[in-house]
């Protein structure tokens, strides 16, 4: 027998999931507990575990196309068993079976198969299927039309094989859709090449590649209609709803960085070697979460008819995703940061980053900040304003510590100044508040060895 | 909660306030006065208004509807009572051919502001000549409005608007639902005409009817709910006017619909409303328009037979299921 594996439900709220990217590929051994895919939820980005040994005998569910929880995205060869011989799971045509002619090998190590791009029908799915005698129900014909699905790729179960509603809803979750739902991340764009261009370069062994410096300038730039990933749709969900429920102001102020630049420059010298190497982040990660303790109404949350004042503080760290990875951002959090050496917040910090930029956070990763720090100061950026990341009711967006002619007594001289902005929930926390919890952060970024004790 | 009454209550309710309220409006039919009403919906309106204002006719439907309706092109305000809609059909020719097309053929001089009410449909065990369900057969004349209350609540908020409409209104009762109770406020109320009420939300299949078989729907709609098929009840509340713009609402979102209407299918409320759906929202539909009528046959005599012909819930799960593509 042929083992199914499925889309697991990876957190409570997972009614879907998609496929990021497939680890294996047909014909791999597997043993339990080997990933074999990344799955994106609603939540974050998760591996997914197998939990039998086999073959992988197909791949049901290509990259970039979003399946309900239990539908059946692989199918795997039990030992002894020809994986040759199984069906795929789903009713739709296996996704481009043929071995595509490949002009260079590629290496070894990225087995991962690309998402394979099904040749597209020229004539519209409608004139395609309106003479056949096809038999379709008028809104299952309307909603494959739309999503872009052949309807000759759709299985119909009503009488006489008519397609209904149903199995256009199916389709669509199987996968039929190809090109249309692959994340613009992973879908190499088309050479333009002339007709004749093509079998003349493949006889003589020449890859047509574009030319990248033209295609900056003078010529046009393409549209496309880029779908929407799950961390996209998160993204633009809470962050309308915090600008547009939460009365955010700011306000700005401005700290001399040559003391904190000093001392870890210092810090970092004497730890070279170890796997220490503090950021400017990790100081002003301590900073903040320290004030909270003289300033609790700004570790809070409005609840309605209460503000909460929080009991943990726990400093959310914007991290951003890189492009190949889908960008996006998301927000790791450091618990206890109060309590945490700047040696812990450092390490705890990178390992963040990294798992997210890697393998995704979990869950438990982002859940639970009180508040939260962005960081663009690496880009060169002197000041921004952030939008809060509700519940919390502030959020420090923080510029580079620039060169410039800083007054010291009556002369000025060349030094450090790093612009810190904090947008605020007016209805947790006013003005002065804000400012004299700034006051406070400055103290200690400006007196850097308070941040030791 | 509120209090809870019978439907013949909530028809005497409707009657008594708007006389109280209009001194034009009078109420004529068999058996209306002396006897408090063939089925007790007019008792107690005798004592309260005199013999002037609620007047026992002869067993003559064509005299009194005839007089009604000369009456209403006066100025007054009747309500015709029919001890039932079968009887009325000796009296075709007045409220046929006289009463909704007054205004149109006066040029506008003469409207006809009455209310034809009785019961409709079969009573149980009454035959096919007493067993009527007229909305097929009369629906099909215009100038004229059609309104089938499905419980004591529509009764009362729907008789009341009707009596107030300048237009003949054709009411249609029911025998078997006049024992019916129900919530019925104490303060004033009415029910627009032409407004359906959406009295269940679902994702799965619209149901439509009018009258008592929209209690049926709602049976149906919960025995279908235990097998995974969300249904969505739709009480039409009149049929002239139709409110298609709820009705292609829903179908919209459930893509089917199933229409129960007790009158016999061919040239029905039923047809006419598969006609409207299919011609104002053809690309959402997943399946054809099902429809639940009385079986083309008279109305048999045999309880078990006449239960059988008309619409009830077994007969509109089996029809919402086709239509759903899980039978």
């Amino acid at each position: 027998m042929s083992i199914e594996v499925t889309m697991p439900r990876l957190s409570d709220t997972m009614e879907s999931g998609t496929i990021v990217e497939w680890k294996v590929a047909v014909g791999d051994k597997v043993s339990s507990g080997d990933v074999v895919a990344d799955v994106e939820t609603d939540k974050a980005t998760m591996e997914l575990a197998v939990y039998d040994d086999g073959t992988i005998a197909s791949i049901d569910v290509e990259p970039g196309v979003q399946v309900d929880v239990g539908t059946v995205i692989a199918l795997l060869a039990e030992k002894g068993e020809d994986p040759a011989n199984l069906k795929p799971a789903s009713s739709a045509p296996a996704p481009a079976a043929a071995p595509a002619p490949e002009p260079a090998p590629e290496p070894a190590s990225s087995s991962a198969p690309s998402p394979v791009a099904t040749p597209v029908v020229s004539a519209t799915p409608a004139a395609s299927s309106s003479g056949g005698g096809m038999r379709i129900s008028p809104v299952a014909r309307r909603m494959a039309e739309s999503a872009g699905i052949p309807l000759a790729t759709i299985v119909g179960t009503g009488p006489s094989g008519r397609i209904i509603k149903r199995d256009v809803e199916a389709a669509m979750a199987a996968g039929a859709e190809t090109a249309a739902s692959v994340p613009p991340a992973v879908n190499v764009p088309a050479v333009a090449a002339a007709p004749i261009a093509q079998p003349v370069a493949q006889a003589s062994s020449i890859a047509i590649t574009p030319i990248e410096s033209m295609a900056g300038h003078g010529s046009p730039m393409a549209s496309r209609r880029v779908p929407l990933s799950n961390m996209r749709q998160v993204i633009a969900r809470r962050l309308v709803e915090s600008k547009t429920t939460i009365p955010h102001y700011q306000v700005s102020m401005s700290f001399d960085m040559d003391p904190l630049m000093t001392m870890r420059k210092d810090l970092n010298e004497k730890l070279a070697g170890g796997d220490v190497k503090l950021s400017v982040n990790d100081f002003l990660v301590r900073a903040a979460a320290l004030a909270m303790h003289q300033h609790p109404d700004f570790n809070a949350s409005f609840d309605g008819d209460a503000i909460v004042q929080h009991g943990a503080v726990n400093v959310g760290i914007a991290i951003s995703l890189p492009e190949d990875k889908g960008g996006g951002l998301v927000v790791g959090v450091i618990r206890d940061a109060d309590r945490k050496s700047l040696r812990m917040i450092s390490a705890e910090s990178k390992a963040l980053a990294e798992k997210a930029r890697t393998r995704g956070l979990a869950p438990e990763d982002m859940e639970g900040a009180t508040f939260t720090i962005s960081n663009l100061g690496m880009f060169g950026v002197d000041h921004f304003t952030a939008i809060i990341n509700p519940p919390n009711s502030a959020i420090l967006a923080v510029g580079g510590a620039m060169k410039q002619p800083v007054v010291r007594g009556d002369s000025i001289e060349v030094g450090h100044r790093m612009t810190a902005t904090l947008s605020n929930d007016h209805r947790v926390i006013d003005g002065a508040m804000a400012a004299r919890w700034l006051q406070t952060v400055r103290e200690s970024v400006e007196h850097p060895t308070l941040l030791l004790v | 909660m509120s209090r809870q009454i019978e439907y013949r209550d909530a028809l005497n309710e409707a009657m008594s306030e708007e006389m109280r309220r209009d001194q034009r409006v009078f109420l004529l039919g068999e058996e209306v006065a002396q006897y408090n009403g063939a089925y007790k919906v007019s008792r107690g309106m005798l004592d309260e208004f005199g013999p002037k204002r609620i007047i026992d006719t002869p067993i003559s439907e064509s005299g009194f509807a005839g007089m009604a309706i000369g009456a209403a092109m006066r100025g007054l305000r009747p309500i015709c009572e029919f001890m039932s809609w079968s009887f009325s059909l000796v009296a075709a020719d007045p409220i046929l051919n006289n009463a909704p097309k007054m205004l149109y053929m006066s040029g506008g001089q003469f409207g006809c502001p009455i209310v034809f009410r009785g019961n409709d449909g079969a009573g149980g065990q009454l035959g096919s000549t007493h067993s009527w369900c007229v909305e097929g057969l009369f629906s099909n004349v215009p100038g004229l409005k059609m309104v089938i209350p499905s419980n004591p609540y529509e009764a009362k908020g729907l008789l009341k608007t009707a009596i107030r409409d300048d237009d003949p209104v054709f009411f249609l009762e029911s025998e078997r639902m006049l024992g019916d109770k129900g919530e019925v406020p104490e303060e004033e109320y009415l029910i627009p005409f032409g407004k359906a009420n959406v009295v269940r939300e679902g994702t799965d299949c619209t149901l439509l009817s009018w009258g008592r078989p929209v209690n049926f729907a709602v049976e149906a709609a919960e025995e279908l709910a235990k097998e995974g098929l969300s249904c969505e009840v739709i009480d039409g509340r009149t049929i002239r006017p139709l409110d298609l713009e709820t009705i292609v609402r829903s179908v919209k979102k459930t893509n089917r619909l199933v229409v129960i209407d007790q009158s016999w299918s061919f040239g029905s409320p039923g047809s006419e409303v598969a006609s409207q759906v299919h011609a104002a929202c053809f690309d959402d539909l997943d399946n054809h328009v099902h429809r639940v009528h009385s079986h083309d046959v008279p109305a048999p005599y045999a309880a078990n037979l006449e239960q059988e012909m008309l619409p009830n819930a077994r007969r509109i799960c089996e029809a919402v299921r086709s239509c759903c593509y899980v039978a």
